[in-house]
Parts: C-alpha cells; structure tokens; sequence
C-alpha cells in the first residue's frame, strides 16, 4: 500500500469507526426512548 | 439539549475541523516516512484518549465498589465503552501505518501485543456487563475493570522495557527520541478535539445508561407488583 493510500485509508477507517459508534448510540437511544414510552403507557 | 452542551458540541466539531487541517496541511512531512507518518495525528491522540478514558473508568469503579453509587457505575461503563472505541481506532489505524512503513500489517512485539490484550480486557467487560443477569453484575464489572487497568502502564511502558519493532516514545524517550517542535502544535490540537470528542461521546452514554437504569428500575417494579402475594 503506498503512503498516501495509507493515510486516507486510516483517516476514513477512524471516521467510520467513530461515526458507526455515534450511530449506535443513536439507536440504543431511540429504543430505550420507546421503551419509555411503552411503560408510561402501561402504568 | 441545554446550551451548554450545545456550544460545547459545536466548539467540538470546529475542534476536529480545526485538527484535520492540521495533521494533514499544517504539519511538516517526515523526511523518511513521508505522508503516511500524518497517520500518527489520529493515532496517537486516539492511544493517549483511550488510557483516560480507562483511567477514568479505573477511578469510578473504586468509587462504585466503596459507595455502591450509581452514578460511578453508570461512569464506569460509559468511559469503558467510548475508551474501546479509540483503542479499535488506534488497533486499525497501527497495522495501516505499519504496512508501508515496516512491509507487514502486525508483528507480536511487546507494544502491540498488550494494546490488543487492552482491547481484549476491556471488551469482555462490555460484554460481562451486557450479558451477565443478576445484581452482581456491576460489581463483578468493577472489579474486573480494576485488575484491568493494570495493563495500561504495561502497555505504556513495553517501548522503555523491551526492544520493540514499535517507535520509541515521544515524550520521555530519553536522547535521540522525541518530535520536531513544529509537529507538538497538530499533535496536541488533536489530542484536544480527540479529548473533547471522548467528553461528548461519554456524556451521551452516561444519559444512556441512566436511561436504562430507570427503565429497568421500572421493570423491576412492575414485576414485583404483579407478582402474587
């Protein structure tokens, strides 16, 4: 891999990984939100 | 979302903004390595976030385990997490480095091998904490989290202890060692976004996590109503 192939391939693999992590926690947000929700509706 | 936390994300993003255009603009080229050494402006910050992220969840679950308060709990796996995000960060970003500059991906020399064993520990704590039932799961987290840490220093030290295919440090790495004065400006404003990044990311799990302690205080609560009497 020459070097500069290797610099943006690393800097595009760190934002992935970033981004995939914030993308997670945006899931785990909405469903817990709902599951919220789902209690208040229950009780 | 207070304003606080709202100009504290926009400072965050300028930050990160501001650093990219350091480490790849600003920054002098390495005469040997040539571009490929800017690498080491995302992966070095990322290493240096992710031993306090671990320290800091170091300290919250000795406080969990003194107080058994939920908060220092709920800490302790937020910082845990957001710290094995920039540990996968640095674990990628080596061996892409590695590959022009050494002519291999990975060797098992001593810095490597126990920043993948810091990722190994810190990912079966994630994984006791998510899957483990019962109310002891926070203790048993702390406690592995505690014997865990013990492999930051190790990991910080193998390049002064051992003769290592890896670099020798950058700071404290006695003569010979060291960085050109013009490379510490992009180095430090990227441990800086990288750090203010951390704080976002650790806050946002923390809400998180006192989410889910809520919820399952709820469950809790409403199987004990509905349970016979």
């Amino acid at each position: 891999m020459k070097g500069i192939v290797a610099l943006k391939v690393a800097y595009i693999a760190t934002w992935v990984i970033q981004l995939g992590y914030i993308g997670y926690l945006f899931s785990r947000y909405k469903r817990v939100r709902e599951e919220i929700k789902d209690l208040k509706r229950g009780s | 979302m207070n304003l606080l936390t709202k100009l504290f994300l926009v400072l965050t993003v300028a930050a990160l903004g501001y650093a990219a255009y350091e480490g790849l603009v600003v920054a002098p080229t390495e005469q040997t390595m040539g571009d490929v050494q800017r690498i080491f402006y995302y992966h070095v910050p990322s290493a240096w976030t992710a031993f306090l992220l671990f320290f800091s969840n170091f300290i919250a679950s000795i406080v969990y385990l003194a107080k058994r308060n939920a908060a220092a709990d709920a800490v302790a796996a937020a910082t845990a997490e957001v710290g094995v995000v920039f540990c996968t960060v640095v674990l990628v970003t080596g061996p892409i480095w590695a590959r022009p500059v050494w002519g291999i991906w990975w060797t098992w020399d001593a810095r490597l091998t126990t920043t993948l064993v810091l990722w190994l520990i810190y990912v079966s704590y994630l994984v006791l904490r998510r899957y483990s039932v019962g109310s002891q799961t926070s203790v048993l987290a702390a406690a592995l989290a505690i014997f865990g840490f013990v492999d930051v220093p190790i990991v910080y030290m193998t390049i002064r202890w051992f003769r290592t295919q890896h670099p020798s440090p950058v700071i404290g790495g006695g003569e010979g060692s060291g960085l050109h004065p013009s490379m510490w400006p992009p180095l430090l404003w990227n441990w800086l976004a990288f750090s203010m990044l951390a704080v976002v990311l650790v806050v946002a799990r923390y809400r998180l996590q006192t989410m889910e302690q809520e919820v399952e205080k709820e469950h809790a609560h409403a199987a004990l109503q509905g349970s016979p009497q």
